[in-house]
C-alpha cells in the first residue's frame, strides 16, 4: 500500500471509531458485536461505587456506619458553603484523612483541584481539542480498544458505547490534542475513568490535565516517553524498602523481583485496580489534598501491612500475585486502618527526609505550550511505528537494563572493568555455575553492544561506574540505623564468583558512610575459598545443620585505612522509631543487640553462623570483604 | 430408545466419567510429583524439571494477557484488563521425560512501553509474538518484534508466532498460508490459536516446551540471563535436568 492509501485507511478509521462514539448506543442497535457487550447482572450485585461483582455482596455497612457518613456529611456540606476560610483549612486535613462522604466527593475532589478555576480560564478549550482530536488524533485506535476493556465491571461502562464510555473516549481523545507530548498512554484510561465515575465529561477533561500538568501530581511525567518519573520514584521506593524493610528488600531480591513489576500501577494509576476501589478513593482523597508524597507513602505503607505474608511467599509469581491481584480483591484491613497507618507512614518517611523524591526536574513537566495543535507527521498519522528508537527511549532502555543487572547482575556490572574481569572469568571456568555467569556477562554484553539498542561497547564503564555511583548513593541514606547492607549482599548473592574483587563497594560505603555503625561484612560459600585472601583463617567445610558454628576472625586494627568510628556500635535508641520486626539486620553488620556494644579490644570478633552454608568470611583493615551467600533460609547472623 | 439401550448408555457414561475422573487424579498426582521433583531433588524424582522464561510480545489488543491467562488458568475475560508495564506468572507443562517450568512475561502492547520491553525479553528461552487474525497491521508489527528479538534476544531463543482470536475467522484478514510461509522462512513455530476458545493454547506451549533444549550446555544453557532463583535446590532445578 502506498503512503496516500495507507493515509486515506489511517483517518477512515479514525473517522469510523468516532462516529460510534457519537452515536452513542441508542443508536447503533443491532450493529455492536455480542462480544463488546455483556449482559447487564442485576443490581444485587453492584456495589455502591457502581462495580459489579459475580455474587451477591455481603452487608457490609452497617447503620452505624451510615449514621456517621451521614454526619458527616452534615459537616463537610457547611465546610463546603465556606471553603476558602481558615477554618476549613484547618480542619480539612483531618476530615479528609477520615474520607470524604462519597456523596460530596465529586464537589470536593473539584475544589481540591480547582478544576472550575482552570476550566474557566480555557473556555471552550476542551470542544476545540475534541474536534481536533476528530481530525488529527493518532490514538483514536489505542484509545478505542482501551476504553472497551477499561472497568467494564462497573455500571457505567458496562455497555458498549454507554454514556460514559463516549465520555471516557471523548476525554482522553480531546486530552491527546491537548497534550501533544504524552499523546494518549495507556494507564490513564483508568485515572479518567475513575474521574468519569464522579464527573461530567468537561470537569474530568480539565481534572486529568490537572493531574498530569499541576506540579502536585505532575503525572506527565509518568505518562511520556522513556517514563522519566518512573524510574525516579521506583530508585526512590528503593530507597524507603532498603533502610526501612532491608529484609522484605531481600525477599524480593533474592527472587529477582524488582518494584517495577509489582508496584508499577500504584505509581501509574495512584492504586487504581490494585487496592479495593474504597480504600482507592480514600488514597485519591489525600492524594489530592496532599500530592505526590501520598504516592510513595502508601507504597510504603502496603508492603509494611503485608510484609509477614508476603516473607511467606517462596516464589516470584506467588508474590506478585499477591500484591497485585489479592490485594485488589481484598486488601485484609479496614479501610479506616490502613489510613490511619497511611499517615504514619507519611510521618516516619517525614523523619527520615524519605516522604518526598523531590521536585520533578524539567525533563519531567511539559516542555511544549499545553492546548496548542501540533500536527502529527505522517508516519504517526499512518500509526507506523518508529523504526528506531529515539534518544529518550535509548537512553530509558538502558535504564532499564542497568535497573534490572543492579539485582540481578550487580556484581557483573560492579566488577566488570578491567583486569580484574579476567582474573574473575579465570575463576568462573572452574565450576559449573559460573560458566552460567559468564554466559550472563557475554549476553549482556553483546546486549549491551548491539546497535539497535543504542548502547555503545564502551558504555560498559560507564555502566559499572553509575551502578556504582547509586549504589553507593543509596548506602549514604542508608547509614544511620540499619547496618545492614543487604542491598549490596543481595545483589552479590546471585554472583558467588567475583570474591576477588577486593575493593569491593561494599567495605567502602562502609568506611564513607557517615561512620555510624555501618560495617559490610559478607560471607562465602566454599567454593570460593579457594581463592581467598591469606588474612582468611581457614575454617572446616561442612558443618551439622543443626550444631550452630562459630568462626573466628582475627581484625587486624588499621587507624588509617580504616576508622574505628564505623565500628562503633549504633545507639539502640535509633531502632525504636518503628516496628519490632525492623530491629534486626538481615545481614551482618555491628549492631547492639549483644555483645557487639563491647567492641573487642584485641579486634577480635566472634561470628556465630546458623547455617552448614555459611563458611569463613575474609576480613581485612577491619572490615570483611569477602561476600556472604544468603540462599538459603537463614538470614540472621549474629555478632558476639 | 429401549430399556437396555438406555442401561447401556447409561453405564458407558459412567464408565466415561470413571476415566475422566481417574485422568484427573492421574493428573493431580502428577502435578504432585512435580513439585516434589522441584523440591527434593534427592527424593527419587521420576522427571526432570527445566526451568525457561518466556516472553509475550506484540501489539496492544492481540490477546497476549488473554493466552496467557488461558494457559495459565483455563480462563478468558472478554475484557482483560489492558496491561501496563508488564506481567508475571508461571506455568509448568509435563512432556515425557521432563517437566518444563515457564516463567512467562507478559509485556504492555503500546509502543510507548516498547522501551521496557528488553528488560523483559533479555535472557528469555523462547518468546510468543502475537498478531490479530483480523488485523494486518499487528501481523507487520509481529514480523518487527520477530526482527527484534532476532537481533536483540539470546541467538538461541525459540521464537513462536501465534495468530491469535481464530474464533473470529469470519473478519480475517491475515491468511494462514501468509502467516505459515512467513515462519517457515524465518524459523519460528506457527500456530493459529483462540484464547476464546482456547484452541491451540496448550499447544502452542508445549511445542515450545518440546523445541527447548533440555540437556545442559546446549544453546547457551538454560537460565541464561532468566532470573536467578534465590533458593539453593531451586537453582537447581533452573539448571535443569538432573
Amino acid at each position: 500500500m502506498n503512503e496516500e492509501a495507507l493515509l486515506a485507511r489511517a483517518s477512515e478509521e479514525r473517522e469510523r471509531i468516532f462516529q460510534r462514539y457519537e452515536r452513542g448506543r441508542e443508536n447503533l442497535v443491532g450493529q455492536i458485536d455480542p462480544w463488546e457487550d455483556p449482559e447487564f447482572e442485576e443490581y444485587h450485585k453492584t456495589d455502591r461505587y457502581g462495580f459489579i461483582h459475580d455474587e451477591r455482596l455481603p452487608q457490609k455497612t452497617g447503620s452505624q456506619k451510615v449514621n456517621i457518613e451521614v454526619e458527616r456529611e452534615k459537616k463537610w456540606v457547611k465546610m463546603l458553603g465556606n471553603w476558602d476560610t481558615s477554618a476549613t483549612k484547618e480542619k480539612l486535613h483531618r476530615r479528609i484523612y477520615k474520607g470524604i462522604p462519597n456523596s460530596l466527593r465529586i464537589k470536593v475532589w473539584c475544589k481540591l483541584m480547582d478544576v472550575n478555576k482552570v476550566k474557566s480560564a480555557n473556555p471552550g478549550k476542551f470542544q476545540e481539542m475534541l474536534k481536533l482530536a476528530k481530525l488529527w488524533s493518532t490514538d483514536v485506535r489505542q484509545i478505542d480498544s482501551d476504553v472497551n476493556r477499561q472497568f467494564r465491571e462497573h455500571q457505567f461502562y458496562r455497555e458498549r458505547y454507554s454514556e460514559k464510555q463516549c465520555s471516557l473516549f471523548n476525554v482522553l481523545c480531546a486530552y491527546s490534542m491537548y497534550n501533544s507530548e504524552v499523546g494518549y498512554c495507556q494507564g490513564m484510561s483508568g485515572l479518567a475513568g475513575v474521574l468519569l465515575m464522579y464527573m461530567d465529561e468537561e470537569d474530568a477533561f480539565w481534572a486529568l490535565a490537572v493531574l498530569l500538568s499541576d506540579k502536585k501530581y505532575a503525572m506527565h511525567g509518568l505518562y511520556i516517553e522513556g517514563f522519566p518519573k518512573l524510574t525516579r520514584f521506583l530508585e526512590h521506593h528503593d530507597k524507603i524498602l532498603t533502610k526501612f524493610m532491608p529484609k522484605l528488600k531481600h525477599h524480593f531480591d533474592k527472587f529477582g523481583l524488582d518494584a517495577i513489576l509489582y508496584s508499577l500501577k500504584w505509581f501509574f494509576v495512584c492504586f487504581v485496580e490494585r487496592v479495593p476501589f474504597s480504600l482507592c478513593l480514600r488514597v485519591w482523597d489525600i492524594y489530592l489534598l496532599d500530592g505526590e508524597r501520598v504516592v510513595t507513602a502508601m507504597a510504603y505503607n502496603i508492603l509494611k501491612l503485608h510484609k509477614k505474608a508476603i516473607m511467606k511467599l517462596n516464589d516470584m509469581d506467588l508474590i506478585v500475585n499477591y500484591i497485585q491481584v489479592k490485594l485488589h480483591k481484598d486488601f485484609g484491613f479496614e479501610d479506616d486502618f490502613v489510613i490511619y497507618q497511611l499517615e504514619r507512614s507519611m510521618d516516619e518517611l517525614k523523619r527520615a527526609k524519605l516522604d518526598y523524591p523531590g521536585q520533578p526536574p524539567p525533563t519531567e513537566l511539559p516542555k511544549r505550550q499545553l492546548g496548542i495543535f501540533v500536527e502529527p507527521d505522517k508516519k504517526q498519522k499512518i500509526g507506523q511505528r518508529a523504526e528506531n528508537f529515539s534518544e529518550t527511549e535509548k537512553q530509558a532502555r538502558a535504564t532499564v537494563i542497568l535497573r534490572e543487572r543492579g539485582i540481578s547482575y550487580n556484581d557483573t556490572v560492579l566488577t566488570g572493568t578491567g583486569a580484574t574481569v579476567n582474573s574473575i572469568q579465570g575463576n568462573l571456568l572452574k565450576r559449573e555455575k559460573a560458566e552460567m555467569e559468564l554466559h550472563e556477562l557475554r549476553v549482556s554484553q553483546s546486549d549491551t553492544v548491539s546497535e539497535h539498542s543504542g548502547v555503545a561497547a564502551g558504555m560498559r564503564c560507564d555502566d559499572s561506574v553509575s551502578a556504582l555511583g547509586s549504589r553507593r548513593s543509596l548506602a549514604d541514606t542508608s547509614v544511620t540505623s540499619t547496618a545492614d547492607l543487604s542491598v549490596f549482599s543481595s545483589g552479590r548473592s546471585h554472583a558467588p564468583d567475583n570474591s576477588l574483587d577486593t575493593h569491593s563497594n561494599v567495605s567502602d560505603d562502609a568506611t564513607g558512610s557517615d561512620g555510624s555503625g555501618i560495617c559490610g561484612l559478607s560471607i562465602q560459600r566454599a567454593p570460593s575459598t579457594t581463592h581467598s585472601t591469606p588474612r582468611a583463617t581457614p575454617h572446616p567445610p561442612s558443618v551439622s545443620p543443626l550444631s550452630d558454628d562459630i568462626v573466628r576472625i582475627h581484625v587486624t586494627y588499621n587507624p588509617l585505612a580504616a576508622s574505628p568510628s564505623h565500628l562503633t556500635p549504633i545507639n539502640p535508641s535509633k531502632y525504636k522509631g518503628y516496628n519490632d520486626e525492623h530491629h534486626k539486620p538481615v545481614s551482618l553488620g555491628f549492631y547492639p543487640s549483644n555483645g557487639a556494644m563491647n567492641l573487642p579490644s584485641d579486634n577480635r570478633i566472634r561470628i556465630q553462623v546458623p547455617s552448614e552454608e555459611l563458611l569463613t568470611p575474609v576480613v581485612d583493615s577491619g572490615r570483611i570483604i569477602t561476600q556472604r551467600f544468603i540462599d538459603h533460609r537463614s538470614e540472621m547472623y549474629d555478632l558476639k | 430408545m429401549t430399556y437396555t439401550q438406555t442401561i447401556d448408555s447409561f453405564c458407558e457414561m459412567k464408565r466415561l466419567a470413571r476415566s475422566l475422573a481417574s485422568m484427573f487424579v492421574r493428573g493431580r498426582a502428577m502435578a504432585t510429583s512435580r513439585t516434589g521433583a522441584a523440591q527434593r531433588p534427592n527424593g527419587a524424582p521420576q522427571t526432570k524439571v527445566c526451568q525457561f522464561k518466556l516472553v509475550l510480545l506484540g501489539e496492544s489488543a492481540v490477546g497476549k494477557s488473554s493466552l496467557v491467562l488461558r494457559f495459565v488458568k483455563g480462563q478468558f475475560h472478554e475484557y482483560q484488563e489492558s496491561t501496563i508495564g508488564a506481567a508475571f506468572l508461571t506455568q509448568t507443562v509435563c512432556l515425557d521425560d521432563t517437566t518444563v517450568k515457564f516463567e512467562i512475561w507478559d509485556t504492555a502492547g503500546q509502543e510507548r512501553y516498547h522501551s521496557l520491553a528488553p528488560m523483559y525479553y533479555r535472557g528469555a528461552q523462547a518468546a510468543i509474538v502475537v498478531y490479530d487474525i483480523t488485523n494486518q497491521d499487528t501481523f507487520g508489527r509481529a514480523k518487527n518484534w520477530v526482527k527484534e528479538l532476532q537481533r536483540q534476544a539470546s541467538p538461541s531463543i525459540v521464537i513462536a508466532l501465534a495468530g491469535n482470536k481464530s474464533d473470529l475467522a469470519a473478519k480475517r484478514m491475515v491468511e494462514f498460508e501468509e502467516a505459515q510461509a512467513y515462519a517457515d522462512e524465518n524459523g519460528l513455530l506457527f500456530m493459529e490459536t483462540s484464547a476464546k476458545t482456547a484452541m491451540n493454547v496448550n499447544d502452542i506451549f508445549l511445542a515450545i516446551a518440546n523445541k527447548l533444549p533440555k540437556s545442559e550446555g546446549v544453546g547457551g544453557g538454560p537460565a541464561a540471563g532468566a532470573r536467578r532463583l534465590g533458593d539453593a535446590e531451586q537453582q537447581r532445578s533452573s539448571s535443569c535436568c538432573k
